[in-house]
């Protein structure tokens, strides 16, 4: 390499080192902005724990476990907000996966060409709106019908039955965990869609055609060829979806009823990590107060962490186990 | 059969040609959307024997072969009018079962497309969709369907392995051995070796060869040699139309048309 530009006249010589020197600054300078990342990611979670110590020396791991919230006497566990982050993510994961894969399956497979572009942009629409508006929403609109129509329905049924009754028992409030799941669902929703949509389309025209081509019907397409195809992606978006509906904060403090307590029923108020720090930090006036609601602070990072962890370890268990 | 039960009408008498067609088109015309791609095409596929279609890019042969399965329902604006008759039932009917009727003609295509499963299950799939067969009996077919392929001295060894581990004429064989495996009643090959190498499609064209005692096939090709090679009848499509049809020697050697004269000596397409 070297023989051949020194064989070069000098101007060209001149240009070369110039553009050496170029790739060299711009390597030093795009590799600034990923080292920035690191360090910004490294500083967030010093301050989280640097602000979480107090709290986490007082109580230790009782604070994972307790689920009394007493700013009065001092005393601060963090088991019901976590508690309540778990179950209105899951109702959100479940309301939002079915729906999200329904309609995406429906863009890709079965749509007719003139409804694809608009339902597509409803969707993404639906993305763009606020989460202050979804809690406004679900305040004034959806908690108001969901206690005078579907509550007392599903206690009058549901609340009835064996094992699964106690989860729809209580009075009907509106607000409340089942609530907050189905907002955060609908919220997440947008996000599955759109993405499951994106990794559907990149399975290649001709090996759905093989799959039609045995006599497959639709269904048996996307559950035996489409999905696995496209597994990577879709457990992506409902990861992507999951840590929405994780850290979700606005519109959860909205409908949720904020009390620090774990019911039995999803009818009944709670709380989530989100909700619980945005409630109530302006009103935090003891040190310890602050250090806990850090401290919860420091426990979403860690759940929010694990899903994503536990998201690749599963993806490249799967992968194995294709044999690929 | 399953299949068998959609089959009501009686079967009319062939209105022309050969006593032994397995598939008789008659005036057949396509569109996608607002174009014309094929032209009142009138054919016989002869049972068990192989029908090539050739011609330039654009003459409407793959068009042909995606008509006899019905695969252009998938998409809106593409419409076929005629008769396509497959032992005399018009399977272009509103009546037919896209689904079955594509349980009974099995497609390879241009490109191998295994599907993201292990190399058993490529085999087993598709025969688990239309039959409730034991775990011995259906092991049982996997295998001779492999064999039929010629493949199943190279892959007994890892049936478990996904079938994307293997080399792309690996892979196209497994395509082929998976149409087999329903036992279709035609088997449509769109190009089946225009990705592979030389001697993948050599062994590709001897397992064809071996595979028409048992099916009616119809292949797509832009190989002149390997359809001189492998088909029995030959059919010269241009921008649409039928041009000429007739005993593959024939076609190439004593062509009628002009057309096909240039096309096949390589004066045009």
């Amino acid at each position: 390499m070297a023989d051949l530009i020194i064989a070069e006249p000098a101007a060209t010589l001149s240009r070369a080192g110039r553009y050496q020197r170029q790739d060299r600054y711009f390597q030093w300078l795009t590799g600034g902005f990923a080292l920035f990342v690191l360090l910004l990611l490294g500083g967030i979670v010093l301050s989280i724990l640097d602000g979480a110590w107090p709290a986490l020396r007082q109580f230790g791991f009782g604070f994972l476990v307790t689920e009394t919230w007493n700013p009065v006497t001092e005393k601060f566990g963090a088991l019901a907000p976590i508690f309540g982050t778990l179950v209105t993510s899951i109702i959100a994961m479940l309301v939002g996966v079915p729906l999200g894969f329904g309609i995406a399956l429906f863009l890709t497979e079965r749509c007719p060409p003139v409804l694809k572009r608009p339902l597509g942009i409803a969707v993404e629409l639906l993305a763009g709106i606020p989460s202050i508006i979804y809690g406004i929403w679900g305040l004034f609109v959806l908690a108001p019908f969901l206690q005078h129509h579907v509550q007392p329905f599903l206690i009058d049924t549901l609340g009835e039955l064996p094992w699964i009754g106690a989860l729809f028992q209580g009075p009907p409030y509106g607000i409340g965990v089942l609530t907050a799941g189905l907002i955060l669902g609908i919220m997440v929703l947008p996000f599955i869609t759109a993405i499951t949509r994106d990794v559907f389309d990149t399975v290649p025209p001709l090996l759905r055609e093989s799959a039609y081509g045995l006599g497959c019907t639709t269904w048996e397409v996307v559950w035996n060829v489409v999905l696995p195809y496209t597994r990577a992606g879709v457990v992506g978006g409902i990861m992507l979806g999951l840590g929405r509906a994780l850290g979700e904060t606005m519109a959860v403090t909205f409908v949720i009823g904020n009390a620090h307590r774990i019911s039995g029923s999803l009818l009944a108020p709670g709380t989530t990590i989100s909700a619980a720090i945005a409630n109530e930090f302006t009103e935090a006036t003891g040190d310890l107060y602050t250090s806990s609601l850090i401290a919860l602070g420091l426990l979403l990072f860690v759940i929010t962490f694990g899903v994503l962890t536990a998201a690749r370890l599963m993806l490249r268990h799967l992968e194995r186990r294709r044999g690929a | 059969m399953m299949q068998q039960t959609s089959l009501q009408m009686a079967p009319p008498a062939p209105a022309t040609g050969a006593t032994n067609a397995k598939v008789s088109i008659r005036r057949l015309n396509f569109h996608y959307g607002s174009f014309h791609a094929l032209r009142d095409i009138n054919l016989d596929l002869r049972e068990r024997e192989v029908t090539a279609f050739i011609g330039a890019s654009g003459s409407g042969k793959s068009t042909l072969l995606r008509v006899l399965n019905r695969i252009y329902d998938l998409y809106p604006g593409q419409r076929a009018e005629g008769e396509v008759l497959l032992d005399g039932q018009n399977i272009l009917s509103p009546r037919q079962d896209p689904n079955l009727l594509r349980a009974r003609v099995g497609m390879v295509f241009q490109k191998p497309t295994p599907f993201p499963m292990t190399i058993h299950d490529n085999i087993a799939f598709g025969i688990k969709l239309y039959e409730r067969l034991g775990r011995s009996e259906l092991e049982a077919r996997v295998e001779q369907a492999l064999r039929d392929a010629a493949l199943w001295d190279e892959v007994k060894d890892k049936l478990q392995q996904s079938g994307l581990s293997l080399s792309g004429g690996q892979q196209q064989r497994l395509c082929i051995a998976r149409a087999i495996a329903t036992r279709p009643a035609v088997l449509l090959l769109d190009e089946p070796t225009s990705a592979l190498d030389p001697i993948s499609t050599a062994k590709c064209e001897e397992l064809i060869d071996q595979l028409k005692d048992r099916y009616t096939i119809a292949i797509v090709t832009h190989n002149m040699q390997q359809a001189t090679r492998i088909s029995d009848w030959t059919a010269f499509m241009h921008l649409g139309e039928l041009v000429e049809f007739g005993d593959t020697e024939q076609v190439f050697t004593r062509p009628r048309e002009r057309r096909t004269e240039d096309y096949v000596t390589g004066r045009f397409g």
